[in-house]
């Protein structure tokens, strides 16, 4: 609470009431005056009061001090401030005037309050377009010594409540005079939207001054009333305002007694409401954005369907103009052009604003810009005798202002007007004068002023031209050096020429053509005499600029054509044709290329190019050479006696593939070769210098689908090259008899390929060969037999001795080792058995027995043979695991067991690892394994029907085996099987899993059990054959 | 005259016009009625375009007003500087009970009043785009206007007296702020578009009591 300074101060004079009134205490008794305290306002004079204790009443009172001594009736009195400290007497009265008691009070200048006079308000002031409140006041500084410090407290209220609103400091000095002085205070809502109180107290810092010194008392407060004072206010404010974007704005809405705001939105938000007074609300909006262009509204909606609104503006202050820049074109008007940067968002009468203020002069325009412009232009007048202009460019808008300053020479600035009015002149060959105007004052500068000259198809030429400028005049310039009787274009544009700043627009385009001159040669001709020499045919090239008109012919004209003259290639050379030549030495008036144009039927048309002396070669161009035409070019050497001819040369511009291919025939055909002959082309066939041919021929028949001979990829194609131009048939050997070709000629230049031509041939059938292709065989197989007969006939003796012995040696028999070999170990075998081993057979023995079986149906029957099963004779063969793949020859053979029983007989089972490695199979379980044994694969064709077994069968599995025909490899009931009442289930399982991968005879190696399985059925043989596979059930 | 896309209903409307009226055109210095049926045809044509263009001007320039202004409920209380815009707000059945000559000079009044105000809005606006649309409504508008002179004239009523010929300059003082201007521009949109439907509406009716008969007599007379 201490921090309060009011109440510190508070405080502080109680304190010092007390200390006084205990020192100017003497005696408490009735009707003692008693608190006397003194207070100065101005220093010079005090305010003494005091209380008296007695309630009784009193009459007067004297107050005495130094000398002078008065009556009153108050508790107050003013004397003069003491200079350091005074005595007073106070005696009360009674009111019959008798006194009741006196006392003296010592008064110290310590003890005495400095209290300022309270202020009082001179005006109070309302700005309310800019919510500014404008407070004057005096400060009777007269009343003080000079310079001395003054502070000011102004308060500000708002409301009918009187809410404090701010509370503002201001110091000032005092200066012995009464100052009045003014504050503004800028309110953050607009005045109109509730009362503003304003009120203000002082304090002054005596230094001098001892005793205790005060805040004077606030002065009574002045009012701005609000809008919803008044008794008819209503509104929406600010009314059209413009603020910056980011600023924070209140509107208030100002209503008739008895309405309510409903809601108040500013643009399409609602915004919650601030209650001011019973008729006034208000919305703040913090931040507010650039709003559009026709302003973001503030509607106010009220009750009764009441509606009041406004409009803001928010943009943004204007920017720096940015590339200001100043120039003249006639020195009439300056232009100032500058780009004007941001844009402000703010429209027509809150657009941006110009004003061009030249600060040498003082002048000053206001610019007329277009908004729609990118650059703005302004115009300012050119001042008489100024030469250097100090431009400032200021910019203001609502929101703010901003300028761009721009110090200029005006002669650095120029930039003349367009030059107009061109006019052409001359009655020359070679020059003309030009004309021209410039709407501009040019005195006080040259001009250098540029004319563009043109003409047909030559170059654009550029002529410099310097001049004193004028005022408003007309500009002329010479040109020389033209062309006789040529047409020409002109046009010019100028600048300044001692500060070039920048070159004014084009003028329009003047066309002028230049007078004729005399030709300053003659024609270029040439003459050639008829073949029978009666005329002669003379050539001159047109030169259109030139009249011309035959006047004689009688000048000297020789042409000497030595016998051997020779036939040169020329060298084609970009669009021409490279020729070059000896330098022939009597050549004394120069060289005379002469070539033909030939279109089409007509004769063709000759050109010339003449060369000096001492040129040895030329590049030949004619718009009219085509490519792939041969021109023939002659060479003709000036000299004094006439014209020689000296070689003539062909070339091409450029050399193309020949338009197509000679045409060939087949002039002979052998069983071997073909004779093959062709045509020579004519020259325009050709279309460039022929280098050869190219023959290519293969096997094909002349069928239009196959691809061409060329184009595939044949590898028997061949290729043969002709480049002795001379030859003209071609011998192609070691072709095969009877068989048809196809040929195919290209001919070539350097351009290319020609299209081929192509043939058929078949050579002719070769009788010799076949007969020495028949001969030769049976010559030979005779010439064997007769050898072997020989031999034979040589070593019967060994012969039969080795093949026939009267008494066979097993030992020796190499027949029979052949069969020791494949039974192995089976040394009691029938030695003379050719044939023991079925070579698709294969029989898996039992380990108990020494003596592996061969023949593998009758293994298959004595095992069978061996097996006592338990019930009856239903399932011998069940205890063979018929495993492999049986070739349908050996069905048969297995078809015919000695027990009749089909079952296992036909059956093809493909059967993996986990079923090669099932454990034993009980007797009683063998029905059940007969069961599973047909699960496998079974053939659809064979039908192991057992009748025996009928009978114990369910009826599922009977009519599984009555199906005939195809039956589905697996056997659907065994997937059924695994149930745990079936008394099959573990072995079913085993059953079941062969259904996975069949295994095939070539991994039947991986299907032998392991050796710790004693009961494993071991193959006694491997042989090479596809076989059976027996699964034996040894222990049964 | 840019066009836009969205007013290819409006040049449909105009081509049609043209079309039905090409063949009658040189039956323009015929009877009285085929003069006065043909024109009451190009001034209903013309209303039901400006119809159109004022749809899609409307809707522009509200959303140029920004909001409350182009919400489509916004429907403020009609101020009294208002009432300066003709309002077409008049009681059907009286409206109907008029003679043709008064419904017509009341549409002549109603327009030469309404171009005015649409001028005035013409220069204030921020944006080029939307004065060049405005400013081509406005040539439109009075079209209609010389228009109704010409159905007027060709049906032998007198011209009414007030503002004829070139516009007056718009009498109304300027609005004390924005935001009245606005609501101001509003309500002129708002009674062109009223105003438009219901002379629509007179056209048409005033078409059927001219008889056409004649013209597609005529018509067919000419074109087939």
């Amino acid at each position: 609470m201490w921090t309060n300074p009011n109440l510190r101060c508070l405080l502080a004079l109680a304190i010092l009431c007390l200390t006084s009134f205990v020192h100017s205490r003497e005696i408490g008794s009735q009707g003692d005056p008693q608190n006397l305290k003194c207070v100065t306002h101005n220093l010079r004079k005090m305010v003494c009061t005091w209380d008296i204790s007695s309630k009784r009443r009193h009459g007067q009172t004297e107050f005495c001090y130094t000398t002078e001594c008065f009556k009153t009736k108050e508790k107050r009195v003013e004397i003069p401030v003491p200079e350091s400290s005074t005595t007073v007497k106070i005696t009360t009265y009674s009111i019959s005037g008798t006194a009741f008691t006196t006392r003296r009070f010592e008064i110290h200048k310590k003890d005495i309050s400095f209290v300022p006079l309270t202020p009082r308000i001179l005006s109070l002031t309302p700005d309310f377009s800019t919510f500014t409140l404008t407070l004057k006041w005096s400060d009777n500084g007269s009343a003080f010594p000079y310079g001395l410090d003054a502070s000011w407290e102004i308060e500000i209220l708002r409301k009918e409540t009187m809410e404090d609103v701010t509370r503002e400091s201001y110091n000032s000095k005092l200066t012995h005079e009464d100052i009045i002085h003014s504050w503004n205070w800028k309110s953050d809502m607009p005045l109109e939207c509730t009362s503003h109180y304003v009120r203000i107290r002082h304090y002054i810092n005596i230094t001098q001054f001892d005793g205790h010194k005060d805040w004077s008392d606030w002065s009574p407060v002045e009012v701005v009333p609000g809008k919803d004072t008044e008794p008819s206010g209503s509104g929406l404010f600010p009314q059209d305002t413009v603020v910056a974007v980011g600023s924070n704005v209140t509107f208030c809405c100002v209503h008739e007694e008895g309405r309510q705001v409903q809601r108040m939105s500013y643009g399409a938000k609602d915004y919650p409401l601030i209650r001011l007074s019973s008729r006034s609300s208000a919305i703040r909006v913090l931040n507010a954005n650039a709003s559009d262009a026709s302003g973001t509204n503030i509607v106010c909606r009220m009750s009764e369907n009441g509606m009041d609104g406004t409009v803001l503006f928010v943009g943004y202050g204007p920017d720096v103009p940015e590339d200001l820049s100043c120039e003249t074109s006639n020195f009439v008007i300056i232009k100032c052009t500058w780009k004007p940067g941001r844009a402000s968002g703010l429209y027509g009468v809150r657009g941006t604003k110009y004003s061009l203020i030249e600060s040498i002069s003082g002048k000053n325009v206001s610019c007329e810009v277009n908004e729609m412009k990118k650059e703005r232009i302004c115009g300012f007048p050119v001042l008489a005798d100024q030469k250097t202009y100090s431009f400032v460019l200021g910019v203001s808008n609502p929101i703010g202002q901003t300028e761009a300053s721009l110090l200029v020479d005006l002669n650095q600035r120029v930039n003349p007007e367009t030059p107009e009015k061109l006019t052409v002149s001359g009655n020359s060959s070679t020059s003309v004068r030009l004309h021209w105007f410039i709407n501009g004052s040019f005195a006080e500068i040259r001009l250098l002023c540029q004319i563009e000259i043109s003409s047909g198809h030559s170059e654009q030429k550029l002529h410099n031209v310097s001049m004193p400028g004028g005022k408003f005049s007309t500009y002329t310039a010479q040109l020389n050096a033209l062309h006789p009787y040529t047409k020409y274009r002109f046009r010019v544009r100028c600048s300044a020429a001692d500060h070039f700043w920048r070159w004014s627009d084009w003028s329009g385009t003047e066309e002028h053509t230049t007078l004729e001159a005399p030709p300053a040669r003659g024609p270029d001709i040439w003459r050639e005499r008829s073949p029978s020499g009666k005329s002669l045919r003379i050539f001159w090239k047109v030169d259109r600029k030139l009249k011309m008109s035959v006047w004689s012919l009688m000048d000297f004209f020789v042409v000497f054509v030595a016998d051997n003259v020779k036939t040169d290639r020329a060298v084609a050379m970009g669009n021409g044709i490279y020729i070059s030549w000896n330098s022939y030495p009597n050549m004394t008036c120069g060289y005379i290329v002469k070539w033909c144009h030939s279109s089409g039927s007509e004769p063709c048309s000759v050109d010339w190019q003449k060369f000096p002396s001492n040129t040895t070669d030329a590049v030949i161009k004619s718009a009219l050479f085509r490519p792939g035409v041969r021109y023939n070019f002659s060479l003709y050497g000036c000299k004094s006696s006439g014209y020689q001819l000296l070689k003539n040369i062909t070339g091409y511009t450029k050399e193309l593939p020949p338009k197509r291919a000679p045409n060939f025939t087949v002039e002979e055909t052998s069983s071997d070769s073909i004779l093959v002959k062709w045509e020579d082309m004519p020259i325009e066939d050709c279309q460039g210098f022929l280098e050869g041919y190219r023959l290519s021929f293969a096997k094909g028949e002349k069928d239009a689908l196959k691809p061409r001979l060329l184009e595939s990829g044949n590898p028997e194609l061949k290729v043969k090259n002709i480049t002795d131009l001379t030859k003209k048939s071609l011998k192609i050997l070691d072709l095969q008899g009877k068989t048809s070709y196809q040929l195919d000629l290209q001919a070539y230049t350097a351009g290319g390929l020609s299209p081929p031509n192509s043939l058929y041939v078949v050579t002719k059938e070769d009788s010799v060969g076949l007969i020495i292709a028949i001969l030769i065989p049976v010559a030979v197989v005779v010439l064997l037999g007769v050898v072997a007969s020989i031999f034979c006939y040589r070593k019967r003796e060994w012969i039969k001795e080795t093949f026939y012995p009267e008494i066979p040696n097993p030992e020796n028999s190499k027949a029979l080792q052949f069969q020791k070999n494949i039974c192995e170990g089976n040394k009691s075998l029938k030695t003379l058995e050719m044939n023991p081993c079925t070579p698709n057979s294969v029989e898996v023995v039992e380990t108990q027995s020494a003596a592996p079986k061969i023949e593998d149906t009758e293994m298959m029957s004595s095992k069978t043979d061996t097996i006592v099963p338990e019930d009856g004779s239903d399932s011998e063969t069940e205890n063979h695991v018929v495993v492999s793949y049986c070739p349908p020859i050996i069905e048969e053979e297995i078809s015919n067991p000695p027990m009749d029983e089909p079952v296992g007989l036909s059956q093809v089972v493909y059967i993996d690892i986990q079923s090669m490695y099932q454990p034993q199979i009980k007797p009683e379980e063998e029905s059940e394994i007969d069961l599973v044994t047909t699960a496998g694969y079974k053939p659809q064709m064979q039908l192991p029907v057992s009748a025996l077994k009928i009978e114990s069968r369910s009826p599922a599995e009977e009519e599984s085996d009555k199906t005939a025909g195809y039956r589905p490899q697996a056997n659907t009931n065994a997937w059924n099987m695994d149930t745990p009442d079936s008394p099959g289930s573990v072995e079913s399982n085993n059953e079941n899993a062969s259904f996975g991968s069949p295994c095939s005879i070539n991994s039947r190696q991986f299907l032998l059990p392991p050796k710790d399985d004693e009961d494993s059925p071991k193959p006694s043989n491997t042989g090479w054959s596809f076989t059976h596979f027996f699964q034996n059930k040894p222990n049964d | 005259c840019a066009l836009r896309a969205r007013d290819s209903w409006g040049i449909f409307a105009f081509l049609c016009a043209a079309l039905c009226n090409l063949p009658a055109v040189p039956a323009l210095n015929g009877t009285e009625e085929l003069g006065a049926g043909q024109s009451i045809q190009k001034t209903y044509d013309l209303t039901r375009y400006l119809e159109h263009q004022l749809r899609t001007l409307a809707g522009t320039y509200l959303n140029y007003l920004g909001p409350p202004f182009n919400e489509p409920d916004f429907n403020p209380p009609r101020l009294a500087r208002a009432e300066q815009v003709p309002s077409a707000t008049v009681d059907l059945d009286l409206w109907r009970g008029l003679t043709d000559n008064a419904r017509l000079a009341a549409n002549y009044r109603a327009y030469s009043r309404l171009l005015c105000y649409l001028r005035g809005l013409d220069g204030q606006v921020g944006t080029v785009e939307l004065r060049h649309r405005l400013g081509h409504f406005c040539s439109s508008l009075q079209g209609l206007v010389l228009s109704i002179a010409g159905v007027m004239s060709s049906l032998g009523y007198p011209l009414p007296a007030g503002p004829a010929g070139p516009p007056a300059p718009p009498g109304a003082p300027a609005a004390p702020n924005d935001f009245l201007k606005k609501m101001d521009d509003f309500w002129l949109l708002k009674e062109l578009q009223t105003w438009l439907w219901r002379s629509a509406k007179d056209f048409n009716r005033l078409k059927k009591k001219v008889p056409p008969a004649v013209v597609t007599l005529r018509m067919e007379a000419r074109g087939f």
